[in-house]
């Protein structure tokens, strides 16, 4: 069920009314916002509800046998079943085509005349997402970073829980199951921020992404096309804006209507189009997948306490499963290479040319930054070495006859867009939207929250899905 | 954070500027209609599921769209039929569907629009991969597609900014179409297609007949004829033996396995006539197709009753002369045993 759709509101008004009824006690809640979830879930595409089940009694027995198992041997074996199963699961659903399709190719250059047919899989949605929240929750028991859920309701909630279940943020057990463990209910500020924050979402997402954006991106980054210099920015910056609202839209919603049941749930995204470089960027950008990265793979690979050239190591297999976390696909890998890459380059700078930061030249940073960012975004969009090679050598002036595909409005649409963006990216670099409408007029807020809502209604998209459910 | 009075306000506000907007649109001359999407489309194609011998189907493009009228058939014939016809699109891909994803052993009725019917075989071009994308819709259709369809019929039913074929016409009111009306054409030298407006008016039932505007307003009308012109211009060739030797492969697995399969060329007229006849003549196109398949055929230009018809932009019938030609045509399909009459059973 996508939030940008009409059942879902039904669903949502449903689930509030039994939520805030006086009829079911705190458990009952509990296993109604559960079987609700399976049902937000299950309107995609029932038989895979059976994954999630799977994956959650796995870590389910294996949290609840390694809070009591001391031998260490046996210890490791509940951990790796629990990774097994899960990563199991990715490597099928998700790599499957992918590993096959290679393997064939890697046979046929051997000389090997191996054909093998595709195997077609579906992709579960969300699987990367609840796989890994799934994962934390038994990493963190095996090494005692976390205590057993008290129950199985509040864990299979926590592996559930609808707001986040099928693009994240994806939470930590001790965030999220801890507050299963006492009755919740917002208050009526919290709420009415719920709300605030739900619309704000779908702003972002069917107005800005679908409405503004993703037409540009989708005409210029189709394939087997030569394009011209102002083409290529338009294309790959309405990228960047549309992934970035499409993204923090759907966390925004997620965050609003977990809000609305007095569940908090933490931010993902603070404002990364104006980081000062790479660190920064993850610092800001989808966090919550960035932390996990950086304590379940950077750390575990030796993180920096093993030397410089371990570290970089470290550094480059971390983003380059970062970005084949995102896709099945090479041009995921060099998205991810990309990323690695710009952050050994930030610590070299910053060990033998380091400058201190100012307001004069922080924001040239960061606008070399996003321009970075967007040569990444090249690749992750393209869905073909050619495109995206292409697209680069257009972005360079290495194309000058080629072809002018936009129109100048969605040109200018874009420029002005995305440096509003920029610009409201850089002046909320150290605030919240939740600090800034606490500041303003109750009447000013109103009038932008109607604002958003008008043009919401009259986008009347065809229920776009979010581009991160594919990942 | 005065939040309370904030949301109330904004709620205020809200419903203050989307009853303007609406009030601002019907005071334009738009009133509230049914989406023309491939949600509608699915729950039509449903219906072939349990579908019966005496059930008939339409195929085809927007021909066969507009011209057979549901109801005057339904009247004629005693069953009411099911259309799958979709707007530009070759019926091709739809007769595979039938004949590979359903048991149906009923009636197929395939217009045959020149132009398309006679256009590619290729998977991406247009006219087969709008009429697949419906088929791939329907048998991927989720739940929550579903629910989401019904639950936004009485909004279509009752009001105009709910609006959004998938046609994407130039007079669509959603922001997207509003933002697209925006462009000139003049950077990249492309000659853009002239506006394409709606100019037809559906149920809930599939139904579509031509806008009383586009019946009666010739200025309107020909801006209809100036897109078909731009499409005749800009059209690849038709690919005759591919589209060809692809109908007849399904056609005989569905005639063999004792379903009945009827051809039709609707009515076109003046310039679009003219250009039919030049480029995609009666003689290599048509005739040639009837004479390769076992299946009853009807040209309207076989009728003396249903050659002198017009079409008001040269493609499509009016509402009251597709009543007649539906009538007509039912009419002579009974006389002549192509279909039978339930209500004399």
């Amino acid at each position: 069920m996508l939030f940008n759709s009409l059942s879902f509101i039904v669903f949502l008004m449903i689930v509030l009314a039994a939520y805030y009824s006086e009829i079911l006690n705190w458990n009952n809640k509990k296993r109604m916002l559960l079987l609700a979830s399976y049902i937000f879930y299950g309107m995609w595409n029932p038989p895979l509800v059976i994954l999630l089940w799977i994956s959650t009694m796995i870590d389910w027995t294996a949290g609840k046998r390694l809070a009591v198992e001391e031998n260490q041997r046996k210890r490791k074996l509940w951990l790796y079943l629990s990774m097994a199963v899960n990563l199991g699961f990715l490597g099928f659903f998700k790599y499957g085509d992918f590993l096959l399709e290679n393997f064939t190719l890697m046979m046929q250059s051997m000389g090997v005349d191996y054909q093998a047919r595709p195997m077609d899989i579906i992709l579960p949605m969300g699987i990367s997402f609840y796989t890994f929240q799934t994962m934390s929750y038994t990493i963190d028991m095996y090494h005692k970073k976390t205590e057993r859920a008290r129950n199985f309701l509040d864990f299979a909630l926590y592996v559930t829980f609808f707001p986040q279940l099928v693009a994240g943020p994806i939470v930590r057990a001790k965030d999220l199951i801890t507050q299963f463990y006492e009755p919740k209910k917002a208050t009526v500020n919290q709420f009415i921020w719920g709300v605030f924050l739900l619309t704000l979402g779908l702003f972002q997402k069917v107005v800005l992404a679908d409405t503004l954006l993703s037409n540009t991106a989708d005409t210029v980054f189709k394939p087997g096309q030569v394009l011209n210099f102002w083409d290529a920015w338009s294309g790959t910056l309405a990228f960047s804006g549309q992934i970035f609202f499409d993204f923090a839209g759907y966390s925004t919603c997620a965050i609003g209507i977990a809000l609305m049941l007095g569940i908090v749930l933490p931010d993902n995204f603070k404002y990364p189009y104006a980081s000062l470089g790479f660190s920064d960027l993850w610092d800001r950008w989808h966090i919550s997948l960035s932390s996990w990265l950086r304590d379940y793979l950077y750390i575990p690979l030796g993180g920096n306490r093993h030397g410089v050239t371990r570290m970089y190591v470290a550094l480059m297999l971390t983003m380059l499963l970062g970005g084949l976390w995102h896709g099945a696909a090479w041009t995921f890998m060099v998205w991810g290479g990309l990323h690695g890459t710009y952050l050994i380059l930030e610590k070299l700078q910053k060990k033998y040319i380091p400058f201190k930061i100012t307001v004069w030249n922080g924001m040239f940073l960061a606008l070399v930054t996003y321009t970075c960012v967007n040569i990444t975004w090249v690749f992750f969009r393209a869905r073909e070495f050619d495109t995206a090679w292409n697209m680069i050598k257009s972005m360079l002036f290495l194309n000058p006859e080629g072809t002018k595909l936009l129109e100048s409005f969605d040109i200018i649409k874009v420029f002005v867009l995305i440096g509003i963006l920029f610009c409201s990216h850089w002046f909320m670099r150290n605030t919240s939207v939740k600090e800034v409408a606490s500041k303003i007029s109750p009447y000013l807020l109103s009038i932008v929250w109607a604002i958003m809502f008008f043009l919401i209604a009259i986008s009347q998209g065809s229920g776009e899905q979010f581009i991160y459910f594919q990942f | 954070m005065h939040l309370k009075k904030s949301f109330l306000i904004a709620i205020l506000l809200s419903f203050i500027s989307l009853s303007a907007w609406e009030i601002y649109w019907r005071s334009q001359g738009y009133h509230p209609t049914i989406n023309d999407e491939k949600a509608l489309w699915a729950k039509e194609r449903a219906k072939l599921e349990d579908a019966t011998q005496n059930d008939v189907v339409f195929l085809g493009s927007s021909r066969v769209y507009f011209d057979f009228q549901k109801k005057v058939w339904e009247k004629e014939t005693g069953i009411k039929p099911i259309q799958l016809a979709v707007p530009g699109t070759s019926p091709l891909p739809a007769l595979t569907d039938v004949v590979e994803n359903t048991n149906f052993t009923g009636t197929v009725i395939i217009g045959v629009t020149p132009g398309l019917f006679f256009s590619t075989t290729y998977p991406k071009a247009p006219p087969w991969d709008r009429m697949q994308s419906n088929i791939d819709f329907y048998h991927n259709l989720t739940y929550a597609q579903k629910s989401n369809f019904f639950l936004s019929i009485p909004l279509q039913k009752n009001l105009v900014m709910m609006s959004a074929d998938e046609e994407e016409w130039s007079d669509d009111i959603d922001l997207k179409a509003l933002l697209r009306r925006q462009n000139t054409g003049e950077r990249n030298g492309k000659t853009l297609a002239p506006p394409f407006y709606n100019f037809g008016d559906i149920n809930y039932d599939r139904n579509m007949a031509m806008s009383e505007r586009a019946a009666t307003d010739t200025a309107f009308a020909n801006s209809i004829i100036r897109v078909w012109n731009y499409f005749a211009g800009v059209s690849p060739p038709p690919d005759k033996e591919a589209t060809t030797t692809y109908f007849l492969k399904d056609a005989t697995k569905f005639l063999a396995r004792g379903g009945k399969l009827i051809l039709v060329r609707c009515p076109s007229s003046g310039g679009t006539r003219i250009g039919e006849n030049k480029f995609l003549n009666r003689e290599t196109h048509w005739d040639s197709l009837v004479n390769l398949v076992n299946a009853k055929t009807y040209h309207f230009e076989d009728y003396d009753q249903l050659k002198t018809l017009t079409c008001p932009e040269e493609s499509h019938l009016s509402k009251k002369d597709a009543e007649f030609f539906t009538k007509e045509l039912a009419q002579i399909m009974i006389k002549d045993n192509a279909i039978s009459n339930l209500n004399t059973h």
